[in-house]
């Protein structure tokens, strides 16, 4: 019953947001786009940081590969959208193996301070490749029509929140939570620890270099500071970790609720949308490790003791 | 040969400011297990303390070294006490999270004060250089170096020779039984995190004299005394040394060989290449 409420309750959400370029203004799909994309981002990141418990910090160095695919194809190379898009997804996964393969086998904290400095790496590579515009970037053709992206946008959300859900409840999915419970132990289990790693972080590489590519063609420009945007992986973390790491649809919720508030102070008081992101993150550790989802369910039970339970399990 | 050594000479005198940089990260990875994310925007407080020292009250960068450790530490202790003591014992991803999110809403807050324009610090003596077997040695840079290579030394006397450091050095090796001594490690992991504040202070100081400043030069620095600590390892201050000359010099011949803009890419890639062939770091053990 659970489920099937689950399901029906996702469809009405997924057909109402669907319609929103039709009956919103202008402003409201644009921040819609920006906020989907955020919630792929962090949705894909989930798989890996969330699931997998190996925290990446280079996760826009995907977005930014996807965003390049396009860009170069479609300017380059004249190809369509659909093939700069593919384009973005083989370099971004090629990325994933390769940098996966060395990297994958470092434990926790390791592995997310050796992704720390990728989008910067990143950056200071392709601002010397001739053939991504250097450091002056690329415009892409235009394109009118805010809805079209809309709704690509939306429905790469609910691609990557559809895989999300599958890998919470298949072989794969289970091996990737033993991988960040006890990695020795799903070892011992028979996990191929190494493919599962590697596999679960081609699969975000997918998902983000998609949404890259959605957002280089909407903006219709791209250049490397904003292609690797370090910011991007500040949010996508702090949002996914806000809703709920290693849930279905924390890191969806988080992106909507987080995206939500910072617009509204980016509108009402400027200079404070800056410093939310790192002020929520720093609460939510506090009060709320276990996220947002794990929030809603605990406090009809336990109300404030809820917060007060988190820091006397974490103080010295 | 005239310019290799010349490399040389610059890359061990901006070594002993990154060891120093360092210093403060792997004295709080070692005893309270936090990789401070922070680190490079404490850095960053430091060297805009530094600044203001020296535009608004005239002081000496040098002579604004002491009162900046001292800014430093207080504020260290204070984020210690009243923040991260609440987390401590969290998983590791948390204490990482909640350190890179402190370092968000410092370099924003910088960037509200402080403006994100470039600054520098110029004493009068900031051009000042002498020839030594054929090389320049700036003045300031071998200032920085000495005062660097000093603090490394203090470090080291006061955990190996003093109460208080014996306690820290307890405590980094086995919680239970330093508290069954008598330590108590909320005061205590409080100290340690301030004087690596403090000691994050001291480098933000010296870099503010020897290069620019901007509110975000935090991260990078961050991961440049990630960098130090993995090839030297946690064991001993002697060690980040050796790491932190060891980056200067690698920047020095990356910037002459192959393009300054590469620099940061080189010494990740260091980072990266060291993490795999030697988790435990190049000279000894890493926690």
């Amino acid at each position: 019953v659970k489920l099937a409420s689950t399901l029906a309750l996702s469809v009405v959400v997924v057909g109402v947001l669907a319609t929103v370029p039709w009956w919103g203004s202008a402003v409201l799909v644009q921040f819609g786009i920006n906020a989907l994309i955020l919630a792929t981002l962090a949705q894909s990141w989930n798989i890996i940081g969330g699931y997998t418990g190996y925290p990446s910090f280079g996760n826009s160095v995907f977005y930014g590969l996807g965003g390049y695919g396009v860009a170069v194809g479609m300017v380059q190379f004249q190809l369509p959208f659909a093939a700069g898009l593919a384009l973005g997804v083989f370099l971004a996964v090629l990325f994933a193996f390769l940098l996966g393969l060395p990297v994958l086998r470092l434990r926790g904290h390791y592995f997310a301070i050796a992704t720390l400095g990728l989008a910067e790496v990143m950056t200071a590579i392709v601002s010397n490749l001739e053939i991504a515009g250097r450091n002056i970037g690329l415009i892409l053709p235009l394109v009118k029509g805010d809805t079209l992206f809309f709704e690509l946008s939306l429905a790469l959300l609910v691609i990557t929140t559809l895989t999300v859900a599958w890998i919470s409840r298949s072989r794969f999915g289970f091996g990737l939570i033993a991988i960040r419970e006890n990695e020795e132990a799903a070892a011992v289990m028979g996990v191929n620890t190494t493919l599962y790693k590697i596999l679960a972080f081609a699969l975000c590489s997918i998902f983000a270099a998609i949404a890259g590519g959605i957002h280089a063609y909407w903006i219709t420009y791209l250049d490397p500071t904003s292609a690797f945007d370090i910011t991007l992986n500040i949010k996508m973390i702090i949002m996914a970790v806000f809703g709920g790491p290693g849930t279905i649809f924390g890191p969806v919720l988080g992106a909507f609720v987080l995206s939500a508030i910072s617009e509204v102070l980016a509108t009402k008081v400027t200079s404070l949308a800056g410093i939310f992101f790192g002020l929520v993150i720093v609460a939510a550790i506090v009060f709320m490790p276990r996220g947002f989802t794990d929030l809603i369910r605990r406090f009809r039970q336990q109300g404030w003791r809820y917060f007060q339970a988190n820091i006397q399990a974490n103080r010295v | 040969v005239q310019l290799l050594w010349q490399i040389l000479i610059n890359g061990v005198l901006l070594g002993g400011l990154y060891a120093l940089m360092a210093l403060g990260l792997v004295l709080v990875w070692g005893v309270l297990n936090i990789v401070n994310l922070a680190h490079g925007a404490l850095i960053m407080l430091g060297a805009y303390a530094c600044y203001y020292l020296f535009t608004v009250f005239g002081l000496d960068p040098f002579g604004a070294l002491p009162v900046a450790m001292a800014v430093l530490f207080c504020l260290g202790y204070l984020i210690q006490r009243y923040v991260l003591n609440l987390v401590i014992r969290a998983p590791m991803f948390n204490t990482l999270l909640i350190t890179f999110g402190l370092e968000v809403v410092i370099t924003f807050l910088a960037q509200m004060i402080f403006s994100a324009d470039f600054r520098t610090v110029n004493p009068s003596y900031a051009g000042a250089n002498f020839l030594w077997l054929g090389a320049t040695v700036p003045l300031v840079r071998l200032l920085a170096f000495g005062i660097a290579l000093g603090l490394t030394f203090a470090l080291w006397l006061f955990l190996d020779h003093t109460a208080i450091g014996r306690a820290i050095r307890a405590t980094a090796q086995n919680l239970t039984a330093a508290r069954l001594y008598g330590v108590n490690p909320r005061q205590l992991y409080a100290l340690t995190f301030g004087i690596g504040a403090a000691l994050a202070g001291a480098a933000g100081t010296l870099y503010g004299v020897v290069s620019q400043i901007n509110p975000y030069i935090g991260s990078g620095l961050t991961g440049k005394s990630f960098a130090i600590a993995i090839i030297g390892g946690l064991d001993k201050s002697i060690y980040v040394l050796v790491g932190g000359l060891f980056l200067g010099i690698v920047e020095a011949l990356t910037a002459l060989y192959i393009g300054p803009t590469y620099t940061d890419v080189i010494s990740f890639g260091i980072l990266v290449l060291v993490l795999i062939v030697r988790p435990t770091g190049l000279l000894g053990r890493t926690a």
